[in-house]
């Protein structure tokens, strides 16, 4: 056992590298607590210990380091006791009393409590010295059968009930409660800051015959349809334009004549029933009639759906011979 | 049109393609990539040198010893020339025309994938052809070749405009990021999985039970993850500032881009809605998917592959997972991100992007089938009738494809657990046998549909929009 390599790490201290290698020792002696005697492992403990601490902590030293620890975690150490214990007691005596800085071992060491601290310091000393337990607290007298002997009757109920901390409680949830509910107010804004759902779209003679307006659709989400496609009858209505798969908006392809949405390809004839993609059922149409003004009025506010028959309803057309 | 003719009118004309294929910006960054691709190899071919492998050259070449890393060399070589050659003859076109995708190469690729019937074939018979081969597959230098043409492959296709536009779109560069990850991870699973099933073959155990050295957690794990964070960390601040965010126009209630893509991990969704009905494939399905995967620890009894890699040991369980997350996931994931455009309809990875494209898509229901098929008129409650009066008619309507649905999900388990699944049913019990099997059925159902859609426009099995239930 060479004394020089083992107060290597102690007396030089503060690099990463040995707080590995402490840790690293630390686990080491996990480890070995059950290996065999050997007095060779302990020396190329020490050997492996002392390189890293040589330098200072460069990350290569941290990993060689950590690499160290690794082996003498592998190899069947340990610990002669006797000789490695008084070996090393020693110096880290002395760099405790001569070094003006508290080195990490120091440090180390005033954590973990003396004999920790001195195993971390010297590898070789890896010996499982286990600080006694402290004893196991014995529970107190009265812990041990305390039964709650009250028998809760009715009027100790009401008692309890009525109690300050219980009204105050109380009180303090009924007040979150109506304030909860107060929410509820939001549902109903003063103003809606919406476009009317009624509104007026100019004479029937602006949409001939065949053709599809896109003029609403920005501002009011209806294409204006003038066909004879539907049932052969000549009408003037208004589809809505939301897809019936999952509602995104299709756009009116003039040269296909159809209208095709972009998200799931769904397919729509002119006349607003579905033919090609996923959608379950044709546009919606909204309400349409001619105003006392001679202009077609479009009503969002209802719908008429085709597959529930409500296309025969005379407010979701108006006749196409008004154009 | 003629790449070689497009390029002699860039050179001719200036800019007056405003798609045009080849650019001197482009050739110059294509150099860099392949720059990349020889240092790539040129470790590879230093790694190989160590390994000190040889080969027998063929009697016509001379028949004598050769190491391989001399092909790995002379392949390093040829890419550090054909780097050279784009960074410095990036501006002359015309010199680099045989580093530029055929025409013909570009038609038979969109012929194949411009179409969703003939993709699917595609990937699940690659699907099939990775498990048959998948020893072969998985030696490193097979792995390695496959690596190299999967990147040349890139290269080359980046000399197309629409190519360009599809694959270095800001929102998909990740997706092409992840194709390389998952095309790495599952080679590595087999790499690891034939290792073990060789040794087991042999009677040894797995490699995982002899190498069981433990690591403490401090350093070891800890230093790994704090390394992989800076690492990720990294790459996002690089990411963010190399690629800007794919952001859009304001959003606007009656305008839906087009075409409208889901985020890119919620693409097979978003393709499994194109077959199935909203409530079905948005809400039934995904939970299906995620409660069934938490069943499978419970439906599985096979105790093997415990910790460690194997297919031999797990065939069913790896086959089934790998089927629902190769061709069913991450396959619809590259379909919906390369291969959807305008309108939703499919396009070629070199076709252009045009939004009057025209697919005929016309659908039709099975009880549609079915009672024009017997020559008979749907049946139809009478005009303004009440509830009561419609259903019975809506359900006789339907009768077959409720039949249909309850056969496939009641009747076949049975026929499953008497036939095909025997072993399972008996070690599952009838209860976990179940639950399994409608599980297994229910993603069958995904590529079935799609099947039928694609043969026989095939809409719904029950269409009843009335009451918004489409199956």
């Amino acid at each position: 056992m060479p004394p020089k390599p083992k107060a290597a790490p102690a007396a030089k201290p503060g690099s990463t590298g040995d707080i590995l290698a402490a840790i690293r020792a630390q686990g080491a002696k996990g480890g070995a607590a059950g290996a065999p005697v050997e007095s060779t492992a302990p020396k190329a403990v020490v050997a492996s210990m002392a390189a890293p601490a040589a330098k200072s902590g460069s990350t290569s030293d941290i990993l060689a380091a950590i690499r160290a620890g690794k082996g003498s975690a592998a190899a069947p150490t340990v610990a002669a006791e006797a000789p490695a214990a008084k070996a090393a007691v020693k110096p880290v005596a002395a760099a405790t009393s001569g070094g003006a800085k508290l080195s990490v071992e120091e440090m180390l060491k005033a954590v973990r409590g003396e004999t920790a601290g001195t195993a971390a310091a010297v590898p070789a000393l890896a010996v499982p010295v286990k600080p006694a337990l402290p004893p196991m607290p014995v529970k107190p007298p009265s812990a041990k059968e305390k039964k709650i002997t009250v028998e809760l009757g009715r009027r100790s109920l009401l008692v309890i009930c009525l109690s300050p901390l219980v009204l105050a409680f109380a009180s303090m949830a009924g007040a979150a409660l109506l304030w909860l509910l107060n929410l509820a107010r939001f549902m109903f804004p003063n103003v809606l800051v919406e476009p009317p759902t009624k509104f007026k779209i100019g004479p029937a003679s602006d949409y001939p015959l065949g053709g599809v307006s896109t003029k609403w659709l920005a501002a009011r989400g209806v294409w204006i349809v003038h066909t004879d496609q539907y049932k052969g009858q000549n009408l003037i209505y208004a589809l809505a334009s939301v897809c019936t798969h999952l509602g995104c908006t299709p756009n009116w392809l003039e040269g296909e004549q159809k209208y095709k949405c972009p998200c799931h390809g769904s397919g729509f004839y002119i006349n607003g029933i579905n033919f090609e993609g996923p959608a379950p059922r044709p546009l919606e149409r909204v309400g349409i009639k001619l105003a006392s003004d001679g202009q077609l009025e479009v009503d969002k506010s209802v719908k008429f759906q085709e597959e529930m028959g409500q296309w025969e309803d005379v407010n979701s057309f108006v006749d196409g011979a008004l154009a | 049109m003629n790449s070689l003719s497009l390029i002699t009118s860039c050179l001719t004309l200036g800019s007056t393609d405003p798609h045009p294929n080849v650019t001197p910006s482009v050739l110059y960054g294509l150099g860099w990539l392949y720059l990349i691709l020889f240092a790539m190899n040129a470790v590879w071919t230093w790694k190989s040198y160590h390994r000190g492998r040889h080969f027998r050259l063929p009697e016509f070449l001379g028949g004598m010893d050769m190491p391989n890393a001399a092909v790995w060399a002379m392949y390093s070589i040829a890419l550090l020339l054909v780097s050279v050659t784009h960074l410095t003859c990036a501006s002359v076109p015309e010199a680099l025309r045989w580093f530029v995708m055929p025409d013909f190469a570009k038609s038979a690729i969109d012929f194949v994938v411009a179409d969703a019937r003939r993709y699917f074939a595609v990937t699940t018979f690659g699907f099939i052809g990775m498990l048959l081969l998948r020893n072969w597959l998985a030696k490193p230098n097979v792995g390695w070749v496959l690596l190299n043409l999967s990147l040349l492959f890139l290269c080359v296709s980046l000399t197309d405009w629409d190519f360009r536009q599809i694959v270095g779109k800001p929102d998909n560069v990740p997706i092409v990021a992840m194709l390389f990850i998952v095309g790495f991870f599952t080679w590595l699973f087999f790499y690891r999985a034939n290792e073990n099933d060789r040794r087991s073959a042999l009677g040894k155990g797995p490699i995982e039970a002899e190498n069981n050295e433990k690591v403490l957690t401090w350093p070891d794990l800890v230093y790994t993850e704090m390394i992989c964070m800076i690492a990720v960390t990294a790459l996002l601040i690089l990411w963010g500032i190399a690629l800007q965010a794919p952001l859009e126009e304001p959003a606007s209630a009656v305008k839906t881009p087009n075409p409208s893509k889901a985020p890119w991990y919620f693409l097979g969704l978003q393709e499994m809605l194109v077959y199935y009905d909203p409530w079905l494939a948005g809400v039934v399905f995904p939970s299906v998917i995620l409660g069934g995967m938490m069943a499978i620890p419970y439906i599985d009894f096979n105790k093997l592959g415990n910790g460690y890699y194997t297919f031999n040991e797990r065939k069913f369980a790896i086959t089934t997972f790998m089927f629902g997350f190769l061709p069913l996931w991450v396959g619809m994931i590259i379909l919906g991100t390369f291969l959807r455009g305008p309108n939703w309809n499919v396009f070629g990875i070199y076709e252009f992007w045009d939004v009057h494209k025209l697919e005929a898509l016309n659908n039709v229901n099975l009880s549609e089938y079915f009672w024009y098929g017997i020559g008979r008129p749907l049946p139809m409650a009478p005009a303004g009738a009440d509830f009561w009066t419609q259903a019975p008619y809506i359900l006789l309507r339907e009768f077959v494809g409720f039949v249909a649905i309850g056969v496939y999900l009641g009747v076949l388990p049975m026929v499953m657990a008497m036939t095909v699944f025997k072993k399972f049913f008996l070690r599952m019990g009838f209860l976990r046998f179940m639950v399994f099997s409608n599980l297994v059925l229910m993603m069958a159902a995904l590529p079935l549909k799609m099947v039928l859609r694609w043969a026989v426009n095939l809409k719904y099995f029950i269409a009843i929009p009335e009451w918004f239930f489409n199956v």
